[in-house]
């Protein structure tokens, strides 16, 4: 019953999300003057969609949760609510794990179907084992993203979460486009179809940190939850 | 049987349930052999303890007014050797004097109560300490 | 040894440097109706948030059910067996009753389906009806029920009454009188509607300042305390104030009254070699008890 408590929280984040995607999509194909757009600016423009796409996914849906629903002397309702999960015979790890489960799940989701559109569209034709490694590569770069918001959630309010990962995040991009030791590391590389000179080698070295740091944050956050004081 | 409890008043709440129910018996509310409600009923009818409903019971079955029968309930014995209506006469009469006397010193009806009830509630007091340390 | 339900030891809680509870002591036996009682500020709603693992204590000893609790395993361990009712009464907005009743239930195998259908009558709780819909009043019988339902051995509740018309807090205490009678639940609860804890607890703690000041039986402590008023001819004089077996002394003008609860007739025998020109010894009622240990002097 946690999964479905987890899910009426989130689907309004999430429809919304579905929502916003949709909207862009019809906004774009109304658009007669894309049609005109060289294929190559198109491609970059999908990518720099995409990447958008996953982060934003990756830190809005990580807000929210039980890490974030702190008490506040005057709201009741939705915030205090949090004294009574607490009060069920249920881990802090089992309500971070469900709640950012599956804000987690429903984030890769996006990820896949957006990812796997884009490969559909890909000019050169490639094989079917490289087109799952470059999913499974924006997904695990995607999930460095929501384990940092997540971690964020835990210490910060919602509002201040989202602010707080899109700067950090930016951060990150701007270092990577000036430093290139920084780029070969950064998940937002990773995530990224174009971000390699050809478009079949994967970028081990972003991959590998954002699996890192994916466990790191998310231990962190266990870790800050266990000590959280209600 | 109509029980009244006054939950802030300083008297005990298991003595004020056992004089409300000897009170009872006296007027004839029950009767010798008649089964008294049950505590979980008495409990749950005035929105008060069970444990002291319990204790009320438990005193007037050591006092000899009703017999606590294992998986039957609680029912009201027959009562000692003078009978009870004798008893109250006896009492009020013993009773009117000191209250007249307290009227004419000037006491008002609270005052009167409230001396009543300190008197009251000392004796009884003094009566089950007695009994505790038998 | 008593089956002790909720027992703690020296257990002390600051925030930010200031002190909340210093040192407190609990035992709260098997199948008792305990109330807790104190200021606002006192420490009350602490010490439960302590019990459930909501906050980390400083320093002390928790036990729950007979077992200690030192981790967050054993605090989830007991949660199993446990009930919580919060101050405001806060549920999920998002969930009807219907929902919040299935989505607790799998979380406790000793769930009562025979009680969860006898309060949502008797509560007259429309499954349909959204959370966010119900009065305060509702809400707590929606948190009663669930508390109750899941067969919980200890209830702990915050303010169970607070905010509820006099009918509402009737049904509320005739529920708990109710858990009570069936031999299986103890009850523990803060408050400070003095009236509802005499009426329905056996034994109160008051609490001020983080201590302990007061606790026991109930109707105990109501056959042992005593106010010895005494009035004196002129000014009272200065050794009433030394008089030996005295909690509590107040004076106005003439006036003094002293607070005892041991050796009563002693103190009455000592305060009338003072020669006042009256001595009258009153019952005490807990509202009394509770303002003469929490005000001071």
């Amino acid at each position: 019953m946690l999964w479905y408590k987890a899910w009426l929280e989130t689907r309004w984040r999430f429809t919304f999300l579905i929502g916003s995607i949709l909207v862009v999509w019809l906004m774009l194909l109304w658009l007669p003057s894309l049609s005109s757009v060289p294929a190559s600016r198109q491609w970059v423009g999908l990518q720099l969609g995409s990447v958008l796409l996953y982060m934003f996914a990756a830190i809005y849906l990580a807000g929210g949760g039980i890490n974030s629903q702190t008490l506040y002397a005057v709201t009741s309702g939705f915030h205090g609510s949090m004294l009574f999960t607490l009060s069920l015979p249920v881990s802090r790890r089992r309500l971070l794990f469900v709640r950012a489960g599956l804000g987690a799940i429903l984030t890769c989701s996006l990820v896949v179907c957006m990812a796997g559109y884009i490969l559909f569209r890909r000019a050169e034709p490639v094989g079917a084992l490289q087109s799952l490694a470059d999913i499974a590569r924006a997904v695990v770069c995607t999930m460095a993203v929501y384990a940092l918001s997540v971690l964020l959630a835990c210490v910060l309010d919602e509002m201040w979460q989202f602010m707080g990962a899109c700067l950090i995040w930016f951060a990150v991009f701007l270092l990577g486009s000036r430093f290139a030791p920084v780029a070969r590391f950064s998940p937002i590389r990773g995530m990224s179809l174009s971000s390699h000179p050809h478009s079949s080698a994967t970028p081990w070295a972003a991959v590998i940190t954002s699996a890192a740091v994916c466990v790191i944050f998310t231990c962190s956050s266990i870790l800050i939850l266990r000590r959280k004081e209600y | 049987m109509d029980l009244r409890i006054n939950f802030t008043s300083g008297v005990p709440i298991y003595l004020q349930l056992m004089e409300q129910i000897k009170h009872a018996v006296e007027t004839g509310a029950v009767r010798a052999g008649e089964q008294l409600p049950t505590i979980r009923k008495v409990a749950e009818e005035l929105a008060m303890n069970p444990n002291t409903v319990a204790r009320a019971y438990r005193e007037l079955e050591h006092e000899g007014v009703i017999e606590v029968r294992h998986g039957s309930g609680a029912y009201v014995l027959e009562p000692g050797r003078s009978s009870k209506a004798t008893a109250i006469r006896r009492s009020s009469d013993a009773l009117r004097p000191a209250i007249e006397k307290a009227i004419v010193l000037g006491l008002s009806e609270p005052e009167l109560r409230r001396v009543f009830e300190s008197e009251l509630s000392r004796l009884l007091d003094d009566a089950a300490t007695a009994r505790r340390k038998s | 040894m008593n089956d002790l339900v909720i027992a703690t030891q020296g257990l002390s809680k600051s925030y930010n440097g200031k002190p909340a509870l210093r040192g407190l002591d609990l035992e709260v036996p098997r199948g008792a109706i305990y109330g807790f009682l104190g200021r606002n500020g006192a420490g009350k709603t602490t010490t439960l948030k302590l019990l459930l693992g909501m906050l980390r204590r400083d320093a002390g000893e928790i036990w729950l059910l007979n077992a200690p609790i030192r981790s967050e395993m054993d605090s989830v361990a007991a949660r199993r067996r446990i009930a919580f009712v919060t101050e405001e009464k806060e549920l999920y907005p998002f969930m009807n009753v219907g929902q919040m009743i299935r989505f607790t239930r799998p979380f406790f195998p000793t769930w009562r389906p025979e009680l969860e259908k006898k309060y949502l009558d008797v509560f007259r709780l429309p499954l349909n009806l959204s959370v966010s819909k119900l009065s305060k009043g509702m809400r707590t019988q929606l948190m009663l029920l669930l508390a109750m339902a899941r067969g919980a051995e200890l209830l702990i509740m915050d303010e169970p009454t607070s905010g509820l018309d006099p009918v509402a807090t009737e049904e509320v205490l005739q529920a708990l009188a109710d858990l009570a009678a069936g031999g299986n639940a103890t009850i523990f609860f803060s408050s400070h509607q003095l009236t509802e804890v005499e009426q329905i607890c056996d034994r109160v703690c008051v609490i001020d300042d983080g201590k302990t000041v007061i606790d026991g039986v109930l109707d105990d402590l109501k056959s042992q305390y005593r106010r010895v008023v005494l009035v004196f001819d002129g000014e009272p004089p200065q050794s009433v104030a030394s008089l030996p077996g005295v909690d509590h002394l107040r004076r106005r003008g003439r006036t003094v009254s002293l607070l005892a609860h041991t050796d009563i007739d002693g103190v009455v025998d000592r305060a009338r070699e003072l020669a006042p020109v009256s001595v009258e010894v009153h019952a005490v009622s807990l509202k009394e008890l509770f303002l003469d240990h929490v005000r001071g002097e």
